[in-house]
């Protein structure tokens, strides 16, 4: 006990190494700084997970915001022993679910990242991102947000199984599943723009934005 | 070997999880089959994706919610007897207090839902019967949740107010004891959590008298900002005047009057 106390005292934030559980259980018997340490080292990647899903920067600052709430509303519900990272994630799923319940999601977005993507002039690569991102969109939400989960997000393949609620054989057969099907939009999406632009990611943009389906 | 069977080891060699005799197989099978080989292209090319970094705003939002929190948990708050409750409980479910109590209903219900799903396979019942089972283990639920909200525990209040989530239509005592926890319950988290279980009955005009009266009576920040942030998005059409006068009042947490002065320039 003494030793948590002292962990904790005086530290600045980012500089603390303990583990996020046991920060997280200092959090739960009280001591609430210790979010601040949480959130700097989960406010990015959460804030990346809601955008590369809803491709929305205001919509993600504003779920990863409530996500700490949560954490502090329902600190008491957290479980000595229980890992950190799932639980946030599952605290950040819930917390999307509930805001599609408030607002449903419109048509389909036109994410706003994707400009920050690939500026016209952009090397190859930067035009794959943008056919990747764009591909990543065309999936269906549970496909994307699986594929996110699992490439991004340095959640365990066991983990996943616990956070969706379903088998680990599962888990792997829906990753190589959403994978495929992203192959398949990715490299679509490519033969679209070598048949109508050479290529060019100027093409590609020009036709994005007067709303053509490539 | 085959693509089906590549693709079960697939998922964890993309990891590098894969134990090394079978990452071999799997090295082998990818040189050639070229669609399998994409796949792994692009897993990696996914790479690319740049990482975006939230705006530096985000920081100091977060730090006023936690100021505002730890404001409200130091702030001196009014005995939860202070306040009368506006519906005391009839003396017949005092026994309902104990924690074994709890575990009793939860096993009532468990033994009325047994029952309930083996009479409804067996013979199909009239409509109207299942309706008033449902009515009645919804208010068998609904006890329950009122007793919880009574206990000494946090924890256990919380999840009596969670438990209310779970019912689409509470009673209207259920929604008193739940707008009384709101107002006078000692915890900041059992307020929070109470004013968002209210929030999924805005139809109910006592849910919404109660929680704008609870604007002005509430001590914690935390819970002020909530509480702006429902009516706000409720277009309470007296929150404007509330509001104003909120600003006013002396000793106000700045960070509320921050919330306030927001909200009214979204109202305008």
């Amino acid at each position: 006990m003494q030793r948590r106390f002292e962990a904790g005292a005086g530290i600045e934030p980012g500089m603390n190494s303990a583990p996020d559980e046991e920060l997280m259980l200092q959090v739960r018997n009280g001591d609430s700084e210790m979010l601040g340490v949480l959130f700097d080292r989960y406010q990015a990647p959460l804030f990346n997970f809601y955008a590369r899903l809803m491709g929305d920067r205001g919509t993600s600052e504003d779920l990863v915001q409530e996500v700490f709430l949560r954490v502090l509303r329902y600190r008491a519900s957290y479980q000595p022993g229980t890992p950190f990272r799932p639980w946030i994630y599952r605290i950040a799923r819930n917390a999307r679910f509930d805001h599609y319940r408030k607002s449903p999601p419109q048509e389909r977005f036109e994410p706003e990242t994707a400009a920050a993507v690939a500026p016209p002039d952009s090397a190859q690569q930067e035009q794959e991102a943008e056919l990747l991102h764009r591909a990543l969109q065309q999936l269906p939400d549970d496909k994307r947000e699986i594929l996110i989960l699992a490439r991004f997000q340095e959640l365990k393949y066991e983990e996943i199984a616990g956070l969706l609620g379903c088998e680990l054989n599962t888990v792997k057969t829906r990753v190589h599943r959403a994978l495929q099907d992203l192959r398949k939009a990715f490299r679509r999406l490519e033969q679209g723009i070598r048949h109508t632009g050479g290529g060019s990611a100027g093409t590609d943009f020009s036709l994005r934005r007067s709303g053509h389906e490539v | 070997m085959k693509c089906e069977r590549i693709a079960e080891l697939l998922p964890d060699f993309l990891r590098g999880t894969l134990e090394r005799e079978r990452t071999e197989v799997v090295e082998q099978h990818l040189s050639g089959c070229a669609e399998c080989r994409d796949e792994v292209a692009v897993w990696s090319k996914l790479d690319l994706l740049p990482a975006v970094e939230p705006g530096p705003a985000s920081r100091e939002r977060f730090r006023a919610m936690l100021l505002a929190y730890q404001a409200g948990r130091e702030a001196r708050e009014p005995a939860p007897a202070a306040l009368p409750n506006p519906q005391p409980r009839p003396a017949r479910f005092d026994w309902l207090r104990s924690p074994l109590a709890g575990l009793a209903w939860a096993l009532a219900m468990l033994l009325i839902g047994i029952f309930a799903g083996t009479a409804m396979s067996r013979l199909a019942p009239r409509s109207e019967d299942v309706a008033a089972m449902r009515t009645e283990l919804s208010s068998v639920r609904q006890l329950l949740v009122l007793s919880m909200l009574q206990q000494q525990s946090a924890t256990e209040r919380l999840q009596g107010v969670s438990f209310s989530q779970r019912e689409e239509k509470l009673d209207p005592q259920v929604l008193s004891a739940l707008l009384h926890t709101l107002r006078s319950d000692s915890s900041v988290d059992v307020r929070l959590a109470a004013l968002e279980a209210l929030s999924h009955h805005p139809g109910q005009p006592q849910v919404r008298s109660g929680i704008t009266d609870a604007l002005q009576s509430q001590q914690s920040p935390l819970v002020q900002v909530a509480l702006i942030d429902q009516l706000l998005e409720w277009r309470d059409p007296g929150l404007a005047e509330r509001l104003r006068g909120l600003e006013k009042s002396a000793g106000l947490n700045p960070t509320v009057r921050e919330r306030a002065q927001w909200a009214l320039s979204k109202l305008q």
